[in-house]
């Protein structure tokens, strides 16, 4: 009878946090909405989050999901992003580009996992000398250059971009004329994002996913199940770091050039876009986790934007910005947590 | 089925802390034997625990299972055919997983990893009848995150975990110790009745004489890197707890034995048994 009950009350549970999820979601994209449009946001920001999102997904993976301390992001991403251009110059498709920047992220995760397996270097070392590393790879698959410009090319936005906005003149008149290439990008990017989401989801939940979740969690457990743990790490760091090319040869067909410092700091974006999506929609579930992620990218992005446009600064200020951004998100948390332990003080002492 | 044949264990060799942990131990168990391994701190139980399992290199010797040189095989290599419980209860399950999802996980046990499913229908009664014979009323909470339950619970689900698919050989690490008394003697009772199901060989450490003497058909006394005792057959059924506390004070090391009288009344955990060893020496 106990154990009857108690099943009913998990089950609801389930339900009541899936719920949970959808109302946070709900609530925090009409409270973004009004902050944009009261704060005067441009549409842009969503699509510049979209474009940086799987960089997000990537520090998720390797943060959360395998436990590991990997900056490699910082290198995949600008090795993606070089790829993407190098490939659309010389006239390939930009899907074709996706897909390689993909494989050249993959790539760079497994240089960091070797680095950590052979030699035994922790994996904070063993990314940094991967990324130091990457710098000259991403210089030499850019043929020396330090910049190139993808004017005139063909990439997934400018193929779109004519007929879009013509469609969009069309059904909606002259008014959004001029945001047609930033409802483009979102709705392009916004796909290729769900696309790999949905993939993404499927992929950690096979047996495959399910390993390489335990792994970050108990590799002793792994290994003790027969599996090789190595393997695991290899794989979650190559699948992380994939997603960050990608994301770099998305963020350089928005962009319109390819530049070797395009991943400095990056690491500390894709860190605060985790833990805003946590703390804003405490996901409990792994799917629930990865568009946490994706949307703790977007929070980002508008609200650096909207502080833009608050205090109507340079757009030389924008590290500073995005540091003082991250430190909101990490640092509000914990702020919080000691107000309440100081109420609590203040109310035990009266 | 385990052969050991004259292996070594050295630790640090070649440094001044250079610790000689099993020497030359030969050792061979039979199919379907239940082998319970007692000794004190430092004996080199868990030592052998480890070069059986790949978690420590023998530095001479040889291994086999079932006929396999397994010597140089690596430890996740070995667990596809060695089942393996901690004293630790948070080392045999993976916490942030649902109990199902460990449960899937050990079913892989010694097959390649796939794209399918990770959590199967077609094995969810499979893991109600495993869990349901425990009568810890687990079975109705499979999707409850392993890391909510209690030691006694998660090592019993690391149990379950290790003997899924049934595995050649099941290695009992002290695998009480770090529960409190009465959860201990529910895995206790557990451990009998799956080495009893499945006909498994089993290699049990333990630091409790009565569990020693309770327990399996064979007792191997270690101490310092040596099995110094190796009762079997008629002689092993007659063995009382006191016997085997005789036969301690015989190796002439008193102190360590006083911390082992205790342990028969009962489970302590490693800790309990240093303060009390340090304790009675202090006494002294």
């Amino acid at each position: 009878m106990s154990s009857q009950a108690s099943t009913a009350s998990q089950g609801s549970d389930s339900l009541a946090s899936r719920h949970s999820f959808l109302l946070r979601g709900l609530l925090l994209i009409i409270v973004v909405g009004v902050v944009m449009s009261l704060g005067n946001v441009n549409i842009g920001a969503v699509g510049q989050g979209l474009g940086y999102a799987l960089a997000g997904v990537c520090v998720f993976i390797t943060f959360r999901i395998l436990g590991f301390v990997d900056l490699t992001v910082d290198g995949a991403f600008p090795i993606g992003g070089a790829v993407c251009a190098i490939l659309i110059v010389n006239g390939s498709s930009p899907e074709v580009a996706l897909l390689v920047a993909f494989i050249f992220g993959a790539l760079t995760g497994l240089a960091t996992a070797l680095v950590d397996i052979l030699f035994k270097i922790e994996g904070l070392l063993a990314s940094i000398i991967v990324i130091t590393g990457a710098y000259t790879v991403t210089l030499r698959i850019m043929g020396g250059r330090s910049n190139i410009p993808l004017l005139g090319q063909e990439t997934l936005i400018s193929r779109h971009s004519r007929p879009f906005r013509a469609w969009l003149v069309e059904q909606f008149g002259d008014g959004l004329k001029r945001q047609s290439t930033n409802l483009l990008e979102i709705i392009l990017f916004g796909g290729v994002v769900i696309v790999v989401l949905v993939i993404l989801y499927w992929f950690m939940r096979s047996e495959f996913g399910l390993a390489v979740r335990a792994t970050g969690k108990n590799a002793q457990m792994v290994r003790a199940t027969g599996i090789n743990h190595y393997v695991m790490i290899a794989l979650g760091l190559m699948v992380a770091n994939g997603l960050a090319g990608l994301s770099g040869s998305l963020v350089v067909q928005q962009f319109g050039f390819a530049d070797v410092s395009l991943g400095f700091g990056l690491i500390v974006r894709g860190l605060a876009a985790v833990i805003i999506g946590e703390v804003l929609l405490r996901p409990k579930s792994t799917g629930q986790r990865l568009i946490a992620a994706v949307a703790g990218m977007l929070v980002f992005d508008i609200s650096r934007a909207w502080i833009f446009s608050a205090l109507d600064l340079p757009t030389t200020d924008i590290q500073l910005v995005s540091a003082l951004v991250v430190l909101a998100a990490l640092g509000t948390p914990r702020l919080y947590e000691r107000y309440k332990a100081f109420r609590q003080r203040f109310a035990n002492t009266r | 089925m385990l052969e050991l044949d004259n292996v070594s264990v050295t630790f640090n060799a070649g440094t001044n802390n250079e610790v000689r942990a099993l020497k030359e131990v030969s050792l061979s168990v039979e199919e379907g034997d239940f082998v319970t391994v007692i000794g004190s701190n430092g004996a080199g139980k868990s030592t052998l625990f480890g070069v059986i399992a790949g978690a420590a290199t023998a530095a001479s010797g040889q291994i086999h299972l079932d006929g396999h040189n397994m010597t140089h095989w690596p430890e996740y290599k070995r667990s596809q055919v060695i089942g393996r419980v901690f004293q630790d209860p948070r080392l045999g399950t993976c916490p942030g997983l649902t109990i199902r999802e460990n449960l899937s996980l050990a079913a892989i046990h010694g097959r390649r990893l796939g794209l399918r499913r990770d959590v199967k229908q077609d094995q969810e009664q499979w893991f109600r009848d495993e869990l349901a014979r425990q009568q810890l009323g687990l079975e109705e909470r499979l999707d409850t995150d392993v890391a909510l339950l209690s030691g006694g619970q998660r090592q019993s689900i690391t149990l379950i975990m290790a003997t899924l698919v049934k595995p050649k050989l099941l290695l009992l690490d002290e695998h009480t110790a770090a529960l409190d008394p009465n959860a201990a003697e529910q895995i206790i009772t557990l451990t009998r009745d799956l080495a009893d199901r499945h006909e498994m060989s089993t290699v049990m450490i333990t630091h409790s004489m009565q569990q020693a003497c309770d327990l399996g058909s064979r007792v191997i006394m270690m101490h310092q890197g040596e099995i110094v005792f190796d009762i079997s057959g008629r002689e092993r059924y007659q063995l009382t707890p006191s016997d085997l506390i005789d036969r301690f004070h015989s190796l002439g090391d008193a102190e360590l034995s006083d911390a082992q009288i205790l342990g028969q009344t009962g489970s302590f955990s490693q800790k309990d048994l240093t303060a009390l060893a340090s304790a009675s020496s202090r006494n002294r």
